[in-house]
Formats: C-alpha cells, sequence, structure tokens
C-alpha cells in the first residue's frame, strides 16, 4: 500500500500514513474536512491569542504529524464543549478530533507502551482488560482462602483478609503512580522543547489544582451547567472516596476501629457522600452526552470504557454494601470479586484511560501559565 | 423641426415652483404654435392630450417641460411626433427655492434650451438594407463550441472556424470533468465528444478545421469574412463575430527552481492530464506507480515575474487530477499546496469531497524549490503558511499547476508595430527613423500575430487589455468588446474553467445575435441600444487631420489613402467622440450637433454684470453625472440656481467651440461633469472623459491667451453615487466664479 521506505524522511510520510490511519479508525476521519477557514479557533472561549488551537491541530491531524502532536499542550486545554463543532462550516467536528487526538497521545504518552494500547484499543480489548483482574483475584482468593464464603452477619475482611487486599492495592498504586511519573516526565519534556518557561513549577501547579477544584475554566468555556456539574461531583467524587480509602487505613490501624465501621461514623458519612457524589455525577455526564448527542460529539469506546469501568465499580462498591446488609453472603462475596477486580482494573488502566487527562491536562495548564505571561485565564485564576 | 409644442407639468411641485403662465411669451419667442399646462402629464389623461396632439399634425415636434429625461419614458413615447424633455421637476423644483426669481429665471432657461434643441432637430431618416445573419465563431473549443451551437439553435447560420484539425480544445483530451450538476461532489463523463458530435451534425453549422482567417471587412451585417484552409481561400459573409480563440498553458521551462526539464518527474498539469487520459499514472524516470505526487498550484502564476494573474481553473484542474488518480490508486498521496485555494461555487462540494478522501493532503504555503534527489525522488521545499514553518516534502512526481496564457492578438500593438516600421524607412530625419526602429524592436512580439485580420485603421484584432486577455471594456458587460459586432468569449476574454467558458459562449452568441438585430433595425447596440440615428460627415470640409479616425474608441471609422474617415454606421456607437474631435465640425447626429447645442448655450439669457447673477454653463455626462444630478434631485438636495445644464452624451463628444461659445456669449464659467478616467476608468465610451480632460487642457491655455483665467474652465469627476456631492460641486465652483469676478466678455 505505502511506499518503501527510501529515506529517513520517507519514514516519516510512512509513519504519518500510519498516524492518520489510526486517526481515521478512532472517530478522527472529520479532519480532512478541514479547510483552514479558523472559525473552530475564533469560536473558542480557552484559545490563547498567542497560539490559537484547534485550527492548527487539524491541519497536523490531517497530515498525520504525530511528533509535533505529542508535544502540543493545545490539545489538552480543551474542554470539549463543542462550540467548535457547531460552528464548523465543513462540519469537520474539531471537537471530536481533538477528543481522538488526547486518546491517541494518551496510548503515544504510556509507559509501559503495551498497556497504552490495550486500553486505546479498549473497543475490542474490554472483556480482557476487565476479566483478568477479576480472574486473578478469584485464583488468589481460592489459593488464599479456598474462596470460603463467611456465615452472615459479616465483614468482608472474613472473606478477603486485608493482608491480601494490601498485598495487591499497594503494588498496584506504586505501579500507577510509577506510570503517571512516567508518562507525565515524558509529556512534560515533549512539550517544553523549545520554549522558555518561567516561574516555579510548584507555585503554578498550586494555582492550576485551585483553578480544577473549583472547575473555574469550565465555566468560562461553553459547556452546559449541567456537564460542569457533573464534571465536578466526579472529580469530587473521586476525591472523596480517595481520601476516605486513606481514613480507613488511619482507622483500622491508627485508631484501633474494627470494620466495617458504624453508618454514623464520619469516615463513613464521607464515603457514602463521595459515593453519592460518583453515581450522581457519573449519571449527569451520562445523561447529558445521550440527551445532547449532536454537540456532545461522537463517544469513542476509549470514553466508554473509562465512564463503563467507574460505573461498575461504583455499582458493584454500593451492591456490596447493600447484600451485606440484606445477609445474602454468596451474591455479596461474588459481587466482591467483581468489585476488587473492577477496582484493579481501575487503578492499573488509570494512567492510559480517559483519567489520564487530568494528568497531561493539569501538566499542560502549568506549562501554559509557565510559558504565556497573559493569558486571559491566568488574569482570572489570579 | 418646425411646428414645436409646448407642454407643460404643474405636477411634483413643479406648479408651486414655478409661474408656469409664465412661459406664455417663451412660447411666442421660440415660435411654437402650441402652449399648454397640465396639472399631470404623465397620467392617463395627460398622455392621451400628448397623443391628441401629436396625431393631429398640428406640431411636428414636441417639449414636454415635466421631469427628468430619465423618467417616464414609455409615457412619453410618441411614434411619429419629435420629443424632447425639459427637466423641471429634477433640475429646477426639487433643487430649488420654491417661487425665488432665481429659481425662475433657471426654469425659463431650462425651457429655452428645450425647445432650442427641439427646433435644431432634424428628422432621423435612414433606409435599412438586408443584412447577412451568419454568425462567424472564431475557436472551436468549449466556447466557441456552445456559442456555435446557441446562434444555430436561434436560427442563424454558423461558420465555425478552427486553427487545428479537431474541434473541442484542450477539453476534448479530457476523460472525466468538473462536476456541473448536484450534488457536485464527484467527476462527471467527459461530454466532449458529445458536444463535437452535436456542432458537426448540426444543419446550421459549417465547421472549417484547419483554417484561418486571412481578412475581414466591413462591419456588423455585412462582415465580408475570407479564410484560408489548405493553401485555398474562401469567402462568405457574416452578421457578428465571435472570438473563442482560448489559451495556452504558460510555458513551464521559463518557472525556474521548480524542477522542470531537470527530472523528468516534474510534469505539467496538461502533461498529467495526457498521461491520465491514457490510462495510467506512472513516474516518468521509471515507469513505476508514483506513491506520492505533489501538486503545486500557481507554479509561475500570481507571481509579478511570471503570470501577475490567477488563472481560476488551476485549482479546478488540480482537484480534478486528485480525484482522478484516486478513482484508480486510492493509496497515492496526492498532496497539494496552494497559495489559496479557489474553488468558487459549487466547485467547494467537490473540493470537500476530494479532501476528504483518505489519501488527500492539502496545505498552504509558498514552494520554492523541487529539488531531484537522484533515484530517491524529488524533494519540495515550501514555506507552510498555515504552521509557519519551513518544510520539505518527498513526491515521486511534482505537478506544476501552470496557468493560462490568452491566443489573443493585441491589434493597436500590431498596428503601432506596422507603423512604426514605415516610419523606419520613410521618416525624413535620421533621429526619426532611429525611434521608429527602436518601436519595432520594442513591439517586435506583437509581429504576425494577427488572428481576425480585420481590415480596420485602429489595428487587425481586438484591442488586449490587462495581461493580454481581450475583455470587456465596459463594468458589468462580459463579452462586449471595443469592436462593434465582435464578442470575446471564453478564456481568451478572462481566465475561466470549462464550464464558465461554455456558458460565456452562450452569453457571447446572444450578443452576436442582438447585435445582428439590432443593426437590422438600424439601432446602435450598447450602450446607446436603441439609437438609430447615425452621424453625419461633411466630408467636403474635411482636412484629413485623422483625429477622428484614430480616437474613436470602437475603431468605426477607416481612412483612404488621403486620410479621410470612412464611416461605417454599424460600427458606431453614437457617443460622438468624434464630434468632439473634430476641428472642422463636420461631425453631426441629427439629434445632437455641434450646432444644435450652440444654439442652447446662446439661448440661455445672460443677465447684466451689474445684476450680480453669474451664469454657469454645466455640460453633464448623461450616463452617470446626470443620474447622480436626479438622484440629488430625488434627495431634495438644494444647489446653486446660476448653474445650467446641458446634458451630454460623453465629455469626450465635447467639442472645444462650445467652451468658446459659453464665454463670448456671456458664461462666467463653465463646468464639465463626467466620468473617472485612468486605469480604472469609468467611461462608457472607454477614453470619452480621457480625451476631453486633454482637450480642455489645451483650451485652458488658450483661455490664458485671451486673458480668461483658466479656472473658469473645469472638470469634475463625478460617479453614479457622487450625488451627496453635486450641492458642494456646484457651490464650490459658484463661490471660485464669484472670486474671479465676472466674464470681461459678458455683453459683447
Amino acid at each position: 500500500m505505502i511506499a518503501p521506505a527510501k529515506t529517513e524522511r520517507t519514514k516519516e510520510a510512512l509513519e504519518a500514513a500510519r498516524f492518520r490511519t489510526v486517526l481515521r479508525e478512532r472517530g478522527g476521519e472529520t479532519a480532512g474536512r478541514c479547510y483552514q477557514c479558523g472559525t473552530c479557533s475564533s469560536a473558542c472561549d480557552l484559545a490563547l491569542d498567542a497560539a490559537p488551537f484547534p485550527r492548527r491541530q487539524m491541519l497536523d491531524a490531517q497530515w498525520g504529524r504525530s511528533e509535533r502532536l505529542s508535544g502540543d499542550p493545545a490539545i489538552w486545554l480543551c474542554h470539549q464543549c463543542n462550540d467548535c463543532t457547531v460552528r464548523c462550516p465543513r462540519d469537520a467536528k474539531p471537537g471530536d478530533v481533538l477528543q481522538v487526538l488526547r486518546a491517541a497521545m494518551v496510548e503515544r504518552l504510556a509507559q509501559p507502551r503495551i498497556l497504552g494500547k490495550l486500553v486505546a484499543q479498549a473497543g475490542r480489548t474490554w472483556p480482557l482488560l476487565i476479566g483478568v483482574p477479576i480472574l486473578f483475584w478469584v485464583v488468589l482468593i481460592a489459593i488464599a482462602t479456598g474462596f470460603a464464603i463467611p456465615e452472615s452477619p459479616f465483614g468482608y475482611d472474613e472473606f478477603v483478609p486485608h493482608g491480601l487486599i494490601y498485598g495487591v492495592y499497594f503494588p498496584a498504586t506504586f505501579f500507577a503512580t510509577w506510570a503517571v511519573w512516567a508518562s507525565g516526565r515524558r509529556f512534560w519534556t515533549l512539550i517544553g522543547r523549545g520554549v522558555q518557561r518561567r516561574g516555579s513549577f510548584f507555585g503554578h501547579l498550586t494555582q492550576v489544582v485551585i483553578e480544577i477544584l473549583t472547575h473555574k475554566r469550565f465555566s468560562s468555556c461553553g459547556t452546559s451547567a449541567q456537564r460542569k456539574l457533573g464534571h465536578l461531583a466526579l472529580l469530587w467524587g473521586f476525591i472523596g472516596a480517595a481520601v476516605t480509602s486513606g481514613l480507613l487505613i488511619l482507622a483500622m490501624y491508627g485508631m484501633g476501629e474494627k470494620l466495617p465501621l458504624p453508618q454514623s461514623h464520619p469516615f463513613k458519612i464521607l464515603g457514602n457522600i463521595s459515593a453519592v457524589l460518583l453515581v450522581v455525577g457519573g449519571a449527569m455526564l451520562v445523561w447529558t452526552r445521550w440527551k445532547d448527542r449532536e454537540k456532545a460529539g461522537s463517544s469513542t469506546a476509549f470514553d466508554w470504557f473509562f465512564l463503563g469501568l467507574v460505573a461498575l465499580v461504583i455499582a458493584t462498591g454500593v451492591a456490596v454494601e447493600l447484600w451485606r446488609l440484606a445477609l445474602d453472603p454468596t451474591t455479596a462475596c461474588i459481587l466482591y470479586v467483581v468489585h476488587l477486580g473492577a477496582v484493579l482494573c481501575l487503578f492499573l488502566t488509570l494512567p492510559y484511560s480517559k483519567f489520564a487527562h487530568l494528568l497531561y491536562r493539569t501538566l499542560a495548564l502549568v506549562h501554559e501559565r509557565m510559558t504565556e505571561e497573559s493569558s486571559p485565564q491566568s488574569g482570572e485564576a489570579s | 423641426m418646425e411646428k414645436l409644442g409646448l407642454f407643460a407639468c404643474s405636477g411634483c411641485e413643479i406648479g408651486e415652483a414655478v409661474d408656469l403662465s409664465a412661459f406664455e411669451e417663451l412660447a411666442e419667442e421660440h415660435g411654437a404654435a402650441l402652449n399648454e399646462t397640465h396639472p399631470g402629464l404623465c397620467s392617463p389623461e395627460g398622455v392621451a392630450r400628448l397623443r391628441e396632439v401629436a396625431d393631429s399634425g398640428e406640431v411636428d415636434g414636441l417639449l414636454i417641460a415635466a421631469c427628468s429625461s430619465r423618467e417616464k419614458t414609455r409615457e412619453f413615447r410618441l411614434e411619429g411626433c419629435a420629443v424632447e424633455r425639459a427637466s423641471l421637476r429634477e433640475m429646477v423644483a426639487w433643487t430649488h427655492e420654491h417661487g425665488d426669481e432665481d429659481t425662475h429665471m433657471l426654469a425659463e432657461d431650462v425651457v429655452r434650451m428645450g425647445l432650442a434643441r427641439l427646433s435644431g432637430r432634424k428628422p432621423a431618416e435612414r433606409e435599412l438594407e438586408t443584412l447577412e445573419r451568419t454568425v462567424l465563431v472564431v475557436g472551436g473549443g468549449v466556447a466557441g463550441m456552445q456559442a456555435a451551437i446557441a446562434a444555430a439553435d436561434l436560427g442563424h447560420p454558423v461558420q465555425l472556424v478552427e486553427k487545428s484539425g479537431h474541434l473541442g480544445g484542450y477539453a476534448a483530451e479530457l476523460a472525466l470533468r468538473l462536476p456541473e450538476v448536484p450534488p457536485y461532489d464527484d467527476l462527471h463523463a467527459s461530454d466532449s465528444e458529445e458536444t463535437v458530435r452535436r456542432v458537426a451534425e448540426h444543419p446550421k453549422i459549417h465547421v472549417r478545421t484547419d483554417c484561418t482567417i486571412a481578412s475581414i471587412n466591413g462591419q456588423p451585417g455585412q462582415f465580408q469574412v475570407a479564410v484560408e484552409a489548405a493553401g485555398e481561400t474562401q469567402e462568405f459573409t457574416a452578421g457578428a463575430i465571435v472570438q473563442a480563440t482560448g489559451a495556452r498553458p504558460y510555458d513551464a521551462q521559463r518557472i525556474e527552481g521548480f524542477g522542470y526539464g531537470d527530472s523528468p518527474d516534474v510534469i505539467t498539469t496538461l502533461e498529467l492530464d495526457r498521461m491520465l487520459a491514457e490510462g495510467a499514472l506512472r513516474r516518468p524516470s521509471d515507469g513505476e506507480v508514483p506513491q506520492r505526487v505533489l501538486f503545486v498550484q500557481c507554479a509561475g502564476s500570481r507571481d509579478e515575474a511570471h503570470l501577475a494573474y490567477c488563472s481560476a481553473e488551476c485549482c479546478g484542474a488540480s482537484l480534478r487530477q486528485v480525484a482522478t488518480i484516486h478513482r484508480a490508486h486510492p493509496e497515492v498521496e496526492c498532496m497539494v499546496v496552494y497559495k489559496d485555494l479557489r474553488a468558487p461555487g459549487q466547485l467547494e462540494h467537490f473540493y470537500e469531497a476530494v479532501q476528504t478522501q483518505p489519501g488527500s493532503l492539502f496545505t498552504r504555503g509558498e514552494v520554492n524549490a523541487v529539488r531531484s534527489n537522484g533515484s530517491e525522488g524529488l524533494e519540495v521545499d515550501l514555506f507552510d503558511s498555515l504552521i509557519g514553518e519551513a518544510l520539505t516534502l518527498d513526491a515521486d512526481v511534482v505537478v506544476l499547476a501552470t496557468g493560462m496564457v490568452p491566443n489573443s492578438a493585441d491589434g493597436e500593438a500590431i498596428r503601432a508595430f506596422k507603423d512604426a516600421q514605415v516610419r523606419a524607412e520613410t521618416s525624413e530625419s535620421e533621429s526619426q527613423r532611429a525611434t521608429a526602429a527602436e518601436t519595432v524592436e520594442e513591439l517586435s512580439a506583437h509581429e504576425s500575430t494577427e488572428i481576425l485580420n480585420l481590415n480596420y485603421r485602429q489595428g487587425p484584432d481586438l484591442p488586449a487589455l490587462g495581461y493580454g486577455f481581450s475583455d470587456s471594456h465596459y463594468i458589468c458587460f462580459p463579452y462586449e468588446t471595443r469592436r462593434t459586432g465582435i464578442y470575446a468569449a471564453g478564456t481568451v476574454r478572462a481566465p475561466m474553467d470549462a464550464a464558465q467558458a461554455g456558458e460565456d459562449g452562450w452569453g457571447a452568441a446572444m450578443k452576436a445575435v442582438q447585435c445582428i438585430r439590432s443593426a437590422e433595425r438600424g439601432e446602435a447596440v450598447h450602450p446607446r441600444a436603441g439609437d438609430a440615428s447615425i452621424a453625419d460627415f461633411e466630408l467636403k470640409r474635411c482636412t484629413q487631420c485623422k483625429r477622428c479616425t484614430e480616437e474613436c474608441p470602437f475603431g468605426t471609422l477607416n481612412e483612404d489613402e488621403k486620410g479621410t474617415p470612412e464611416y461605417f454606421s454599424e460600427r458606431c456607437r453614437r457617443c460622438g467622440i468624434c464630434m468632439g474631435a473634430c476641428p472642422e465640425r463636420i461631425v453631426s447626429f441629427p439629434e445632437y450637433s455641434v450646432d444644435l447645442v450652440a444654439t442652447m448655450i446662446k439661448t440661455v439669457e445672460i443677465p447684466d454684470e451689474d445684476e450680480e447673477k453669474p451664469r454657469i454653463l454645466a455640460f453633464v455626462c448623461e450616463n452617470d453625472a446626470l443620474p447622480a444630478l436626479d438622484e440629488a434631485a430625488r434627495r431634495r438636495l438644494e444647489w446653486n440656481a446660476w448653474v445650467r445644464v446641458i446634458p451630454v452624451r460623453c465629455l469626450g463628444s465635447i467639442n472645444t467651440v462650445w467652451v468658446a461659445d459659453s464665454l463670448s456669449t456671456g458664461f462666467d464659467g463653465v463646468m464639465m461633469l463626467g466620468c473617472k478616467h485612468g486605469d480604472d476608468y469609468q467611461c462608457h465610451y472607454i477614453k470619452g472623459s480621457e480625451l476631453a480632460e486633454r482637450r480642455m487642457t489645451n483650451v485652458q491655455e488658450t483661455l490664458g491667451r485671451l486673458a480668461l483665467e483658466e479656472e473658469r474652465l473645469q472638470v469634475t469627476e463625478v460617479a453614479r453615487d457622487d450625488f451627496a456631492r453635486i450641492p458642494e460641486i456646484f457651490d464650490e465652483f459658484a463661490e471660485l466664479i464669484e472670486d474671479i469676478g465676472p466674464n470681461p466678455y459678458k455683453g459683447f
């Protein structure tokens, strides 16, 4: 199909052709329609005056310039409000294309790359991605306890000892942390090529984190309030869930509390609030995406995998508690294994799934602040 | 006209502005047999009364003192009776203070001038001849074939002359053409063969291939055409001519640095078309299918060093080629580097469809160099203006989208070349001969480029406009040329694609047919369409100065050996530029002549110096300036009451003697309001306002010698949309005249 490699540059051309095929297959084929009028860049409230997007990124996508795109912070600044897509005279759907580009970049920046590839093709690999961790737990529990279902009433530590859980999740957390660190470092180097950064990384990071926690930027772009609220709830739900996990360890070992904690315990209340936020936020996002399909843009398997996984974790988490209270140990334990598998899957795929945008967007925002002296957003945040 | 009648209308505020009963005396003075006023002349009752008078034979000429001559033309057209109009509404009632003394004097002068004009009119009678209806179409490409079909389908016999051995032009070489029907997103099979067959089989069309034009004599309706084919000359008569001689690609050899001629893999659009027509995309150097083809748009176009203009067709051609390549080889990468991708109209849909194909890559930029990398293909250096960076792209084949050069001949330049040749031989002084020889050298490129071989004083072909195209000389009027009855169509007229050229052929054929029909009725064509009067040359007074033959913008006049003008009435547009040019004043029209206007000037009442009422005469061009005055009147803008307006066909028709007449009559100043001249002229007769400006500069010098201030004569450019400036223009000039003081010749 493609010309035999003749020179160094032709290799580049080959790579570009491959990348174009990838984009087309993943839903970015509309990039080809773009005729560079720049309506998108002027419609975008987040685009920078000095380096407006997404016009240039559309051209890079057309030509398959993956190298340029992987070092381009602009694609991460987009919140996919799809103002550009609505206004595009050629129906090139810049919002969707950028979404596909972000997914492709998550894959390219992934460490190790094989996991990135698997998650990027979640449309085909999802049974594997979910199935293997569940199977892993089944085997592990079988070896450790012979899969003995406890009598009701019970605590789940009677089914799976906490040691086993730490034994799995601590390494998984370390792995995910390393992967985030490695991918993030790579990204930070790529976007920093040939530009001068000013100021302190952590100083700007603090500002960015505040901005993210308040979803300030979300309001400045044309996204619906519903989507902003949903996303905010999901974010805070995640933070709450993570904090609860830490507090539970503190409760057990620092405070000598016995699990399960009573419903009135402040940590338990925090956990339940987080769960509610996750459920409500997730539902709102799915609902807005579905209700406003035209404007929301196309949803790829990459998007759905992460959303589905989160939904599975939440659903099984809530179900596990309900069935424990309902005194049905067999169903509860099966649900618990699925839950453990889903959580493991979530941990291991976090750096490669849609969740990774938290990493790259944060870094891109910090980069933007360190390179742009007078962008309207930084003025607004300070 | 002998038996005059005056009808004054008191409607539209005229009655309030002016006391119409005072016209009684005026009418008597001018020997008018009839004087009536009416509250609304354009009403059915008014028109009925006018008809009654016209039919009674009581009068042979009527002055309708009502609104502008540009209004109510249908109502006031009276068969069998000469009609003149005096614009009491626009020039008096709507623009001057009602009931004022000055307003009344103005109204009287307007009526006086109208009566003078009417009485000076001569009957326009001429015998009509039977004319030839054949349309000669020169060039058998897309435009020529469509012109032939259009004219033939209207019942006109067509002689189609084609230089090459076959019809169809470049389009005949294409298997596929750009979409012309909805949804405009895919190529069509070419219908060129079908069109060629239709032309060849049409009973009204006589096709002459391998044929050129030896000579053309005469005028619309009576062109004597001699053609040459296979060494034989044949003659026929044609009524009108469509020139559709097309264009050719720019010579890519002349574009340096793009590798054309250095590498066989750098080819032109035409060469790729020929390759694709044979059904095989091949890299010329090794015969393999290329994997990457790069199109350089604007190769040598929009570039002062080559073709400064956009050829309009190359973007479409490259899109067509990309789509053609992808039909057979969807895997071949086609890169298109454009300066601006111009896909106007429905072509946008096709551009979108081509661009969406996976193998299509488009970017905007300037290609700086195409280099051969030996067996490894070609490298193209460009500056990509969409990302603002220099890039180097690899390609197996580079296609240069070269622009088009019209197959035109510059008739005026050929004439100048031939004249200079004669002067270089026969001039008396050596320096004159040397200067002529230089001109010959300069214009040598025009030698033997004749196409139409017109036997016209001003050269054997249409005058060429910018970039050598034989474009329309009229804003908003395509196909029109400066040679009446000869219409340019297709790429010889302007850069365009095949679809437009076909449409152009139709349009030009319509104009040709219209011209023949007008000539049959003895009427002028655009812009004085319908004017049935023709010029009269009183040749016994002619001094053979050749000003008229040289200055006529339309090549109407030939010369005999002595230099006496030969008038071809059907080539004439009735602008009167010859009348303005003639120092002996031998040219006149029945309704418009030097004497007639002179009488109008002299009929104006000039108040004595001590009355402190200066008089200003304004010659106003009928095409743009007069409508601007009417528009100002419609908006009730007021202007100076010292001004007396005489509409003229063109500033170029103003004979300098009128200026002398005005000043000797006692006018204090003379104004000329006409169209813009220069490169972006607005003159409806091309050179009229420019000639007027030049002639008046001479007159101003004469004024100086007569101890008259040259500021008393002023030429002002007025466009149709300058109406708001009209009061200011008149007031400023009036102030100037007041400052200078009264005309010292007043009262002599």
